[in-house]
């Protein structure tokens, strides 16, 4: 009955279970993708696209960090003494309108010493670097105590040397 | 005509109702009766932290993602754990199994006291100035032993092949030699060689050694018997030495690296109990190390790993035994095989069946071949079982106690392990490359977790180890690929050097050295300075070269090359 062409649904039905419990008695039998899927969402063994960003440790100098100011909307970095972090994520702050942003591209040792963002803090670029030798031992606290901030805030990406040194 | 045809089409039954159901129940159990992954498959895609900084020419540094770049590392398995005594734990009491001797923990202690102040007294050791050679196969004196000259701050020598006893007894002569009774004419042989050389030895043999070998002792050397010594020990008060700080060496573990060099590594108590404490990590926590459980090692207690997995056993109160293949010093030159009759070689002593097993890919290629050949001696429920087991692994699902087990598998583990073959709950395989095909058929056939370690003798614990619940598999792209060995364990971090910054810009995955730094990681030490070869900066910042090559793939987990 369930046969005759008369009655479709019940044909469509049987065939439908026949391949449901063809499925569940014989699985597919390999374990094994063809291509490795991309997403976890489409296999169990998948492998992710790409590996998670890292940011290379280069060493610059007054002249190379100086673009490094974000005017033209890219990085942000700032040294303070000798130690490169990448500010990118505060661009509120050191971005050029921000009320840092005189820090941005530059050597901020000084600055962050003596807790000033005035622009004398800051060593013309063709000049030697900095010294920090007149600076007091309170000073240099205060120095220690933004580096230790701005480790755990954002990355150390480079060193800061003189320019003509690499 | 046209609507009516339709609804000829459409007429519907009784038959149509009950295939209607069916067809519902059928589609649901299709559907919702997929089991659901051991773990997660986001884990298994990030099974590292990364750093997010790299120097050039090296890789980023990566650590185990549970233990994360900004915590510390676990250095101790419990909160009271500083030194290698305080493995010996007073609070468990109950007896455990170490090869054939059934002891307590508060036994076990006493014997070290006895025989460490026997070593003091009869064969004249003075803490902090001798070194004690420990020629010794794997044996539960072998721990006393250890044990007792680390208390007393006497540093042990170790050797992880025969070939190194001649040059380490003309490089460092220790003041005393324990060895097996059956060694002893070998051990005397190669000190009467050495010449004018020979200094005065204490030799301590285990074992009742044979008259003609004691005959042959010369009269600069005196042999002691072991039982002499612990005896000694017990009749008189016990002494008691300053208690080890953990940053003490007491143990150097000759070894020889790829180039055929002498090396020794330094181990100190903080290494080892960073070591039980990665070794701990290495199990799920719903399946972590307990008094239940029975570890049977394939590693020598004189490699620095071996050492690590009998103090884990130790620490955890489980009974423990090593296998025929681990003796490093035979008095035959038969060649050591790692399979099957070797894994069986444990039944010799009286411990319960194991439950966790450490052995080489030799040993598990060997097993799951014999297991999956009696599997097949049931034609045909073995096709329908091999399906189910690889849609539930394609799927992440693995157990022992599926309805396919129970038909074939139990039954083919029972004829090639014996009587104790349903206890096996987790293998872990190290030291040796474990080839990434054998790896699905390991899982079908023993149908628990299998972790695959990369072991080195300067590093007390694994340095990678793969996730015990992932059973993901990738296609080969050669036969003899090895399989993936997963991320740093949960104390090393490691980083590849020697790679081309170009190509990691570009997306690829980087490849070059192995180094590894963390705190199970041995000092190098005690070889002349020229043997060394290790770059000046990267010991600087404490990096130890294992001398592998090695591939990181995206989702963290560490490749090996050959």
């Amino acid at each position: 009955m369930s046969f005759s062409f008369d009655t479709p649904i019940n044909t469509a039905l049987f065939l439908f279970i026949l391949y449901s419990v063809e499925r569940i008695i014989f699985p597919s039998a390999s374990a094994t993708p063809k291509s490795v899927p991309r997403e976890f969402k489409s296999g169990y063994s998948w492998m992710p696209k790409s590996h998670p960003p890292t940011v290379l440790f280069k060493t610059y100098t007054p002249k190379t960090l100086e673009p490094f100011n974000g005017k033209d909307g890219g990085r942000i970095l700032l040294a303070i003494n000798g130690q490169v972090f990448d500010v990118t994520a505060g661009r509120n702050f050191y971005g050029p309108n921000g009320m840092y942003g005189n820090f941005a591209g530059r050597d901020a040792s000084r600055g962050m010493a003596k807790q000033s963002f005035d622009l004398d803090m800051l060593t013309p670029i063709d000049q030697p670097l900095d010294k920090l030798q007149d600076l007091t031992s309170d000073e240099i606290d205060n120095m220690k105590g933004w580096i230790e901030h701005f480790s755990n805030k954002y990355i150390v990406c480079g060193k800061l040397v003189e320019n003509g040194a690499i | 005509m046209a609507p009516a045809n339709i609804a000829d089409y459409l007429v519907t039954d009784d038959l149509t109702l009950l295939l209607g159901l069916i067809a519902a129940t059928v589609f649901l159990l299709h559907t919702f009766n997929k089991p659901q992954p051991l773990v997660h498959p986001i884990l298994l895609g990030r099974q590292s932290d990364v750093a997010r900084v790299r120097n050039p020419g090296e890789s980023a540094v990566y650590r185990n993602y549970g233990t994360g770049l900004i915590s510390r590392f676990p250095l101790r398995p419990g909160k009271e754990v500083h030194i290698l005594a305080d493995f010996v734990r007073s609070d468990h009491d109950l007896p455990r199994t170490l090869w054939n001797t059934k002891i307590t923990n508060a036994t076990l202690q006493d014997r070290v006291a006895a025989v460490g102040t026997g070593f003091i007294r009869l064969a004249g050791l003075q803490p902090g100035e001798s070194n004690v050679l420990l020629f010794l196969n794997d044996c539960i004196e072998f721990l006393i032993s250890d044990l007792a000259l680390a208390s007393h701050s006497i540093p042990s020598f170790t050797l992880t092949t025969s070939q190194l006893l001649s040059p380490v007894l003309e490089s460092h002569p220790p003041s005393a030699i324990i060895t097996n009774a059956e060694l002893l004419p070998s051990l005397l042989e190669l000190i009467y060689d050495g010449g004018e050389n020979t200094q005065k030895y204490t030799i301590i043999v285990v074992g009742e050694p044979s008259a003609h070998a004691m005959a042959s002792v010369a009269s600069k050397i005196r042999v002691l018997r072991w039982d002499e010594v612990e005896r000694e020990g017990n009749k008189v008060e016990k002494i008691l030495s300053p208690i080890p700080k953990p940053q003490d060496v007491f143990t150097v573990s000759f070894y020889a690296n790829g180039n055929g060099q002498i090396q020794g590594a330094q181990f100190t108590h903080a290494n080892l109990t960073a070591g039980v404490a990665a070794i701990n990590s290495m199990f799920p926590a719903a399946q972590a190390l307990s008094r239940l459980d029975t570890i049977v090692s394939g590693h020598s207690l004189s490699t620095a790993y071996g050492r690590a997995v009998a103090y884990s056993a130790i620490y955890e109160g489980t009974s423990f035994a090593t296998l025929h293949s681990s003796k490093l010093f035979r008095g035959d030159e038969a060649t050591i095989k790692y399979d099957v009759t070797d894994v069986l070689s444990i039944k010799k002593f009286p411990i319960p069946s194991p439950t966790i097993l450490f052995i080489k890919p030799g040993h598990l290629e060997s097993l799951v071949d014999a297991i999956l050949r009696e599997a097949k001696k049931s034609f045909f429920l073995n096709s329908f079982a091999w399906r189910h087991k690889l849609a539930g692994i394609s799927e992440g699902f693995v157990t022992k106690d599926s309805l396919w087990d129970r038909l074939v598998y139990d039954g083919a583990r029972a004829r090639v392990i014996g009587e104790g073959a349903g206890t096996v709950r987790a293998v872990v395989v190290s030291d040796g490359t474990l080839r990434a095909s054998i790896l699905t058929p390991a899982r079908v056939a023993l149908s628990c977790p299998i972790i695959n370690t990369y072991t080195h003798p300067l590093v007390a614990a694994p340095i990678l180890a793969s996730h015990p619940l992932d059973l993901q598999s990738f296609p080969p792209s050669s036969e003899k690929e090895s399989a993936a060995s997963g991320p740093p364990s949960v104390n090393v971090e490691a980083k590849v050097v020697g790679i081309s910054d170009d190509a990691v810009e570009a997306g690829g995955d980087p490849e070059g050295s192995l180094l590894i730094r963390g705190p199970p990681v041995g000092k190098l030490g005690g070889v002349e300075e020229s043997y060394v070869d290790v770059q000046k900066l990267e010991e600087e910042e404490g990096w130890a070269a294992t001398g592998a090559r090695a591939i990181i793939q995206t989702n963290g987990s560490f490749k090996l090359l050959a």
